[in-house]
């Protein structure tokens, strides 16, 4: 069987696509929310450190405004005592003592003012770490080696008419740190400036409050003067780190604030977050790949057991080609032979079928079939050939009817394992004579439509039987019919009178016959050699309306005969005696007896009293005319409207059962013989016995009127 | 066709189940040969289950019949249906009988 190799890379390709979009769905969806992250993450920090920034410089602001304030008022205390050089110590002093938050002051005088003093006369102020009165430090600070005519903030002090604050150097006479300084000129009455107070602020200070401006762990902050000289510090940034600035400027003292935020610390949680869902994603498509793979290899699964299905499906249709073609095809009328007028179907209910029927025609004889293999399908139909082909073998042999069935039961019977039986029915009918022996194998009794009567459509009496295939050397009944011309025999399985609709009801029967009735009397020309197809046809459209669209259940088999009256040919029929039955000399057979009587569907009143004379009759005659040896018994019946006649013939030894004597009932139970009873059931029950004995048989006749 | 025989104090019920035609009537008289023996007591022969007798079946319960008026005992025929009937009503044994 040849691998479809194109299946493979297919598979390949349409895995490997749906892998790759899911792919590209998850990464894309990753990326999206990434930079959504990232947006919100950097907005976030925008606003914090702008809500910092701000919070910064008001603090920063109420330092500086005090500062400048303290300037001012310092520069009016000169101003005040510009001629008492000695208050100016007071003055700084008194200062400090009262705000806390400066740390050193000082006015400094331009060169000479105090001719006492000489060049240098800066009186300071500043704090220390001692208690008490020598907390606050107050000198002189001036000379040659504190020139501080020559600094930045003297000069500016004494042009800038209004607070000043200085860039960032070392004092290294008076705070001895870091220091800011705010300046303010001190002015004589003439409105000359002679002298300037200078506040300092330590840059310690400012760094220890600016404390909150640490908005994230590693982030920093930068205060830096308007020329860029450094307040509070900012650590070296690392080179290749990348950092977000924030910036705000002080107005009053021109300071840059800045806070510096390294990227990687501001976006760490989202790298981390992307980390796990990179992770999970990856697992995701690890997952989705090995979904693909299981689900391609059921998919190769699923092709393998379609094309083994469709290779069954095939050899299947090419088993029902066989077994249709074993059928035979042409249906008499045959050129030889036009008083036989025949036609046959089987549907079977799947590809093949265990349904059979055959027929062929030899010395004016016609043999025929009818069966149903048990079960369906492969199993049946070759149970159902080789039915067929032991069917055709033994009949070009054997001539009775019952050894021919029980030959084909021992053959099935003999080679069966598999449990399957087979019911037939046999037929021969002499084309001559228009007799019919049949055999019944368990099988549907067939509908006899009789025409030189008006039209009579009635079950044939069948004894059942055993079907073939059950018990090996079973012996088989037969039974003898005689059928007139224009006649018909119509034969079929039980998938016929069991076809199921859709709510589960049955065909049946009654519907049968029925439907044959409506044909037959509507088929006036009996030499029509048309009518068994039509008539095939008129119940296959009858049960095919009943059961609708549901689904054939067994397979369907119908075979119609009908032996058509000819022109010119004379019948040798006998005077008919419509049924009759051969019996053995075995008292086992009794209950056959029975069941043929039962099957004549006389009144259900008389039958019990007809069984028992039958049975009454046939006992004597088993026990007197065949004592001691095998022999058969010849059962005919016949029915009128007005009476039932039964006709028993034997040949064994003379025996007249009229010639004894009725039983006496009026004897007591001691007095009663044991013998005697049976004749006289049968006289009790029957209206006319008669005997005769004729060419060495006995021949007795019985009469019910009814 | 089966035959049945109960023993109750002293009663002896014999059942009979299914159609006494001649073929049936060889074992069922075997199965019988019991009450043949019994002695001195009340032979029920239940036919509430037969559905068909014939001569030979007859012959069975007038032997039965027989036996036991020679040993003392007694029988009884119960629930026959109406087709016994008849044949009991064609051949007399109505009368030979005590039918419940």
């Amino acid at each position: 069987m040849k691998q479809k190799d194109s299946d493979k890379p297919t598979r390949l390709k349409s895995g490997f696509w749906i892998i790759l979009v899911a792919a590209a769905v998850l990464e894309l969806t990753a990326c999206i929310q990434y930079f959504c992250s990232r947006a919100a993450i950097q907005q976030e920090a925008i606003d914090r450190a702008q809500t910092e920034l701000r919070l910064a410089e008001l603090e920063i602001n109420v330092h500086t405004v005090a500062i400048e304030e303290a300037a001012q008022m310092l520069a009016m205390m000169a101003e005040r005592n510009l001629s008492n050089p000695q208050a100016m110590y007071a003055s700084t002093r008194v200062l400090l003592q009262t705000l806390d938050n400066i740390e050193s002051a000082g006015i400094a005088f331009i060169p000479n003012y105090y001719p006492q003093y000489g060049r240098w006369f800066e009186v300071c102020s500043s704090r220390t770490d001692k208690e008490g009165e020598e907390a606050i430090y107050t000198r002189q600070i001036g000379g040659p080696n504190h020139d501080y005519l020559n600094t930045e903030w003297f000069g500016n002090g004494l042009t800038i008419d209004s607070c000043w604050w200085c860039e960032p150097y070392l004092d290294d006479a008076g705070a001895k740190t870091m220091v800011v300084s705010c300046t303010y000129p001190v002015k004589n009455p003439k409105g000359e400036v002679v002298a300037v107070v200078c506040i300092d602020l330590s840059l310690d200070r400012l760094s220890h409050i600016s404390n909150y401006l640490q908005v994230y762990q590693d982030s920093y902050y930068a205060i830096k003067s308007s020329t860029g000289l450094s307040i509070v510090d900012d650590p070296d940034t690392i080179p290749g780190r990348k950092y977000l600035t924030f910036d705000e400027e002080i107005d009053a003292t021109g300071w840059h604030i800045s806070i510096i935020i390294p990227e990687d610390i501001l976006y760490a949680d989202l790298r981390k977050m992307g980390l796990i869902v990179t992770i999970l994603m990856l697992l995701g498509l690890a997952l989705l790949v090995f979904i693909v793979y299981r689900a391609g290899k059921d998919i190769k699964v699923l092709m393998t057991l379609n094309s083994q299905k469709e290779r069954m499906l095939g050899e299947l249709e090419i088993a029902r080609n066989i077994q249709m073609a074993m059928l035979p095809k042409t249906f008499p009328p045959y050129q030889n032979r036009p008083d036989l007028s025949m036609y046959g179907i089987i549907l079977p209910a799947k590809e093949v079928g265990g349904d059979l029927y055959d027929f062929f025609e030899r010395d004016s004889k016609l043999f025929f079939c009818v069966g149903d293999v048990s079960g369906k399908g492969v199993p049946a139909s070759l149970v159902m050939a080789t039915t067929r082909s032991l069917f055709r073998s033994f009949s070009a042999h054997e001539h009775d009817i019952a050894a021919l069935t029980g030959e084909i039961n021992d053959s099935i019977s003999e080679t069966n394992d598999m449990n399957m039986f087979v019911t037939l029915f046999i037929g021969e009918l002499d084309l001559k004579t228009g007799e019919l022996h049949y055999c019944n194998a368990g099988h549907n009794a067939p509908v006899l439509i009789e025409r030189s009567n008006g039209t009579v459509v009635e079950m044939l009496p069948t004894i059942p039987n055993l079907p073939i295939g059950i018990l090996s050397g079973y012996s088989y009944t037969p039974q003898t019919a005689t059928i007139q011309r224009g006649d018909t025999l119509f034969l079929y399985t039980d998938g016929l009178t069991e076809a199921e609709n859709a709510n589960h009801e049955q065909y049946g029967e009654e519907k049968m016959l029925e439907a044959i009735r409506a044909f037959e009397t509507a088929q006036t020309d009996l030499k029509d050699p048309t009518a068994a197809k039509r008539e095939i046809e008129a119940l296959l459209d009858d049960v095919q309306a009943f059961v609708g669209d549901a689904e054939q259940s067994d397979d369907l088999t119908m075979l119609v005969v009908k032996w058509l009256p000819v022109e010119g040919e004379q019948t040798e029929t006998k005077q008919p005696l419509r049924h009759s039955i051969v019996m053995r000399n075995d008292i086992q057979q009794i209950p056959t007896l029975a069941e043929w009587v039962e099957s004549l569907h006389i009144p259900e009143a008389l039958n019990m009293t007809m069984n028992l004379a039958l049975e009454e009759t046939v006992t004597n005659v088993m026990l007197y005319a065949y004592p001691n040896e095998k022999g058969k018994v010849l059962i005919e019946a016949e029915k009128t409207d007005e009476q039932i006649t039964f006709v028993i013939t034997d040949s064994g030894v003379p025996f007249d059962p009229t010639a004894k004597p009725d039983a006496d009932t009026s004897l007591s139970a001691e007095e009663r013989p044991i013998g005697g009873l049976g004749i006289h059931l049968v006289r009790q029950i029957m209206d006319k016995i008669s005997y005769r004995r004729e060419e060495g048989k006995n021949i007795l006749t019985l009469i019910k009127k009814l | 066709m089966t035959t049945t025989i109960q023993e109750n104090g002293n009663q002896l019920i014999a059942l009979f189940n299914g159609r006494l035609d001649t073929a049936a009537a060889i074992p069922t008289a075997e199965a019988v040969k019991p009450l043949l023996d019994a002695a001195n007591c009340e032979i029920v022969l239940d036919c509430s289950q037969l559905e068909y007798i014939s001569s030979s079946g007859l012959r069975i319960f007038l032997s039965i019949r027989k036996e036991a008026a020679a040993h003392g005992s007694k029988v009884i025929v119960r629930n026959i249906n109406a087709d016994i009937r008849q044949v009991f009503m064609m051949t007399g044994f109505i009368s030979l009988f005590e039918i419940q």
